[in-house]
């Protein structure tokens, strides 16, 4: 059984076609990157994976299961987690408490338990208390100690996306979509992304499906990758393979 | 009784056209959905009234300081109150018009409290004429002529005049049309301005109709509101046409079935409507890009 | 007063915590009202079980009507819930089952052993229930299901995302609001002794929305206290000649400019220039102003520690 499987998705808004027959497989515990130049539709992917978009045609497989139509809920409670390309924060909320969020499809309370919260007995009590202590590690893992009860609105825009991603790891996901981590970012920067991308794949034994602008960054993070342009698949491979591809050059650099 | 119907339906339609096409005026141009629209047209009215019967002027004059006093009102609040909302969103664009609206409500009452009155008004809501055998009243043909010509004025004006053109554009692109040299802060104060002047004529209309008082204009705010919305707050075609419509069903639904819950169809139409079309009949729903 | 309070909470809940939108909850208190009387009335029950079904009555139209509130938005979803409040108004009126525009007498209530007749016990009833109400609704915020409204509220596609059933918990926001406004119908009925149609009207919903916004929409002491001063605002229309130097100058400013008899209106004109202030100045209403002076406090308490230096985040 496939870990994850992409098979013939297809998007059209309209009289738009945003992507056009892709397929790809993942497999567990693998790094998997989709480059692309703007717009060749790479986050639109992760919409529908994610089933912000319901695909106008194929499916999604994960685990086995068809995931393509499924409402988003849904298909979070099933193990995928993803991060946005612009942050898609909780922005009133403090670190904490986005984190906290990513709980919530492991945690119980109810309209009732909650209201009953007497103390700290109480079971709505207990799970606060629980899951609070179960993210401390994430916010020492991604450095985010310091600023654990600001609003993160108020955050400068690295902290944020580290918060972004720190509220992905709180859901426990078996899938990670990642998109565009490193947007706006330096060299130095980028190179922390990768950094902390293998990490996460070492040490917390996670799948991580990468979009990622910087060609560089992804090929020297990623196991294997699907090259897109204006939506349609062009190469997919070994990262080596898709470097020199000519089709992938040309995408980048356009034609002449 | 058929064409009767039909006449007191169009006669109500074309005041909730007004209404509609003012509400969808400013709508399109700033995203503001102005739940003030009714009050300060009432306001107008009551300013109309003020001029009839404290000064005892003519019409012409009364109803000609109504209009402007309605322009007025409607560019000082785009640009004293609207434009330095620092955190515009729906909700608090929403709020802020209730707000006034709710705060103009209370300056009518204070100052004429909540007493009915006589709106005087060159044609008699009593007078009938006769059309092709029929009967109908004087008021209903005089609203439906008045509300048609200004409509269809309005039309022309956005089509035909540099002016009019320079307000589309700013609702289409307002970047697109700044750097084109349209002065876009203007054009909006001009928006709430015209829009509030075709708010304060359904006031008008309105006010020989049932008699005036600070809640005069809610049913045809709330009716307003109703037919933009199934016509897509953001189509003047689709919201006029919702106005007729219905005018035209709430007389028919009230003279056949019930006159009792007339007002409640305008309610139902509107859920019935937004179930299938969260959008209205003809609008356009933009979703956020993630 | 303390009747406000408690609508102010279910506005919170749902305005304020998970970002929807309001015009009709006169409906809801209307609902509560009528419900408690008639099962008073019609089938004798006592106050204490007639009030909290009341409320369940209540959460039942809440869910209703959180329905449509799925798929709409913004002005659409003012408008439909605006059309929901008058509407129940307008058959209420229209019914001989609700005693029509007459409206109904409540009869007298008794708590257990102890009577509810007196003004007093009636008090202390609802400032109870409303103690009670507002420890539950905190409560609430502070858990997972708080937490989901407010991530609604903030970034609806976000939530879904991770794992928010958003129509669940939308559909829930608007019952828990309706179910806390009816309660606080019930009470009202109580403590008025007659309900009529006349008094649930849309300013009244424009009112409960003014609450919360004016106290800072999302907090909770901030939806008690707004609704406090509006409530005071809305009780004391018909006294504000009686006001200890405002009055006077109010009477006299009537006199020479308005009218005398429309002087209570002056109470819509505070409340909304109220709204239009506070969205203008301070958009999270008291509670932000009491933020700014809390940070202010802070900073110079700072300020006096390092004289010298710059707090790095001060703004």
């Amino acid at each position: 059984m496939t870990f994850f499987a992409v098979d013939g998705l297809t998007m059209r808004f309209g009289g738009l076609t945003a992507l056009d027959n892709v397929s790809f497989e993942v497999d567990r515990g693998m790094i998997f990157s989709i480059i692309g130049p703007n717009g060749s539709g790479k986050s639109t992917a992760f919409n529908c994976i994610s089933g912000i978009y319901q695909p106008t045609a194929g499916e999604i497989h994960f685990e086995g299961e068809r995931i393509s139509g499924l409402a988003p809920h849904l298909i979070g409670r099933r193990g995928i987690a993803r991060t946005f390309q612009n942050i898609e924060l909780f922005g009133t909320e403090s670190t904490i408490d986005n984190l906290m969020l990513g709980r919530h499809q492991h945690m119980k309370s109810g309209l009732w338990s909650g209201v009953a919260m007497l103390g700290s007995a109480s079971s709505a009590a207990r799970e606060e208390i629980e899951n609070r202590e179960r993210v401390e590690w994430i916010l020492e893992l991604l450095d985010l100690v310091r600023v654990r009860d600001r609003p993160v609105g108020e955050l400068p825009y690295g902290t944020q996306k580290r918060v972004e991603l720190a509220r992905a790891l709180a859901m426990e996901p078996k899938l990670l979509l990642v998109d565009e981590p490193s947007a706006g970012m330096n060299a130095d920067e980028r190179a922390e992304v990768g950094v902390r991308m293998r990490e996460l794949r070492g040490e917390l034994d996670m799948t991580i499906l990468l979009i990622e602008h910087h060609v560089q960054l992804a090929i020297g993070l990623a196991d294997r990758v699907l090259a897109l342009n204006f939506g349609k698949p062009i190469a997919c491979g070994a990262p080596e393979e898709i470097r020199q591809h000519p089709e992938v050059i040309k995408a980048y650099l356009g034609d002449g | 009784m058929l064409p009767q119907v039909l006449a007191s339906g169009l006669s109500a339609g074309s005041i909730y056209a007004l209404m509609a096409l003012a509400l969808v005026i400013t709508y399109k141009t700033t995203e503001v959905p102005n739940f003030a629209q009714g009050d300060m047209a009432m306001v107008s009215a009551f300013i109309a009234y003020m001029f009839l019967t404290d000064f005892e002027t003519g019409f012409i004059l009364a109803f000609g300081a109504a209009l402007v006093f309605a322009f007025l009102l409607g560019v000082g609040f785009e640009g004293l109150v609207l434009r330095r909302m620092r955190n515009p969103t729906h909700l608090n664009l929403i709020i802020m018009t209730l707000g006034f609206s709710l705060a103009l409500f209370g300056l009518a009452g204070w100052k004429w409290g909540a007493d009915q009155r006589q709106f005087p008004f060159p044609v008699s809501a009593s007078e009938v004429v006769r059309l092709g055998g029929v009967s109908v009243s004087t008021l209903s043909v005089t609203t439906i002529l008045i509300a048609g010509v200004l409509m269809v004025v309005v039309f022309a004006f956005f089509r035909f005049t540099k002016l009019g053109i320079a307000m589309q554009a700013t609702q289409q692109d307002p970047i697109a049309a700044r750097i084109n040299g349209v002065p876009t802060r203007a054009v909006v104060g001009l928006t709430f301005g015209i829009s509030s002047v075709i708010g304060s004529v359904a006031a008008l209309l309105t006010a020989p109709l049932i008699t005036l008082d600070p809640t005069l204009m809610w049913d045809a705010l709330l009716k307003g509101f109703a037919a933009a919305v199934l016509g897509g707050l953001n189509t003047p075609v689709g919201a006029v046409l919702g106005g007729y419509l219905l005018g035209v069903i709430e007389n028919l639904f009230g003279a056949y079935i019930s006159v009792e819950f007339k007002s409640v169809v305008a309610f139902l139409i509107i859920v019935i409507v937004l179930w299938f079309r969260p959008s209205g009949l003809f609008g356009r729903h933009h979703e956020r890009k993630v | 007063m303390a009747v406000f309070v408690i609508v102010g909470l279910g506005m919170n809940v749902l305005v304020g915590d998970t970002g929807q939108i309001s015009l009709g909850h006169a409906g809801f208190l209307a609902i509560g009202a009528y419900t408690t009387v008639l099962l008073m009335t019609r089938l004798g029950m006592p106050f204490p079980f007639a009030l909290p079904i009341a409320g369940c009555v209540s959460a039942l139209f809440g869910f209703l009507l959180g329905l449509p509130a799925l798929r709409l938005a913004g002005p659409y979803l003012a408008i439909a819930t605006l059309g929901f409040g008058l509407a129940i108004t307008q058959i209420i009126a229209r019914s001989a089952l609700f005693g029509g525009h007459m409206g109904l007498v409540v009869p007298d209530a008794t708590l257990g052993p102890f009577s509810l007749s007196g003004d007093v016990s009636k008090y202390y009833l609802i400032v109870g229930v409303a103690v009670v109400l507002a420890l539950g609704v905190r409560n609430l915020s502070v858990t997972r299901v708080g937490r989901a409204f407010r991530a609604i509220r903030d970034n609806e596609i976000a939530a879904a995302t991770m794992g928010v059933d958003v129509a669940y918990y939308k559909t829930l926001s608007f019952a828990v609001s309706a179910a806390l406004t009816g309660v606080a119908g019930g009470l009202l009925a109580l403590m008025t002794g007659f309900i009529s149609p006349g008094v649930f009207t849309f300013t009244l919903s424009l009112m409960f929305l003014a609450m919360v916004v004016f106290g800072g929409l999302g907090s909770i002491p901030g939806a008690i206290l707004g609704s406090i001063v509006m409530g005071y605002l809305n009780l004391e229309m018909d006294a504000f000649q009686e006001l200890p130097v405002l009055g006077r100058a109010l009477e006299d400013f009537s006199e020479r400019f308005m009218s005398t008899v429309g002087l209570p209106n002056f109470g819509w004109v505070v409340t909304g220039m109220l709204i239009v202030f506070t969205i203008l100045l301070e958009p999270q209403g008291l509670y932000g102003l009491w933020i700014r002076a809390l940070k202010a406090i802070k900073r110079s308490k700072s300020a006096d520690a390092n004289s010298s230096l710059p707090g790095p985040g001060a703004n």
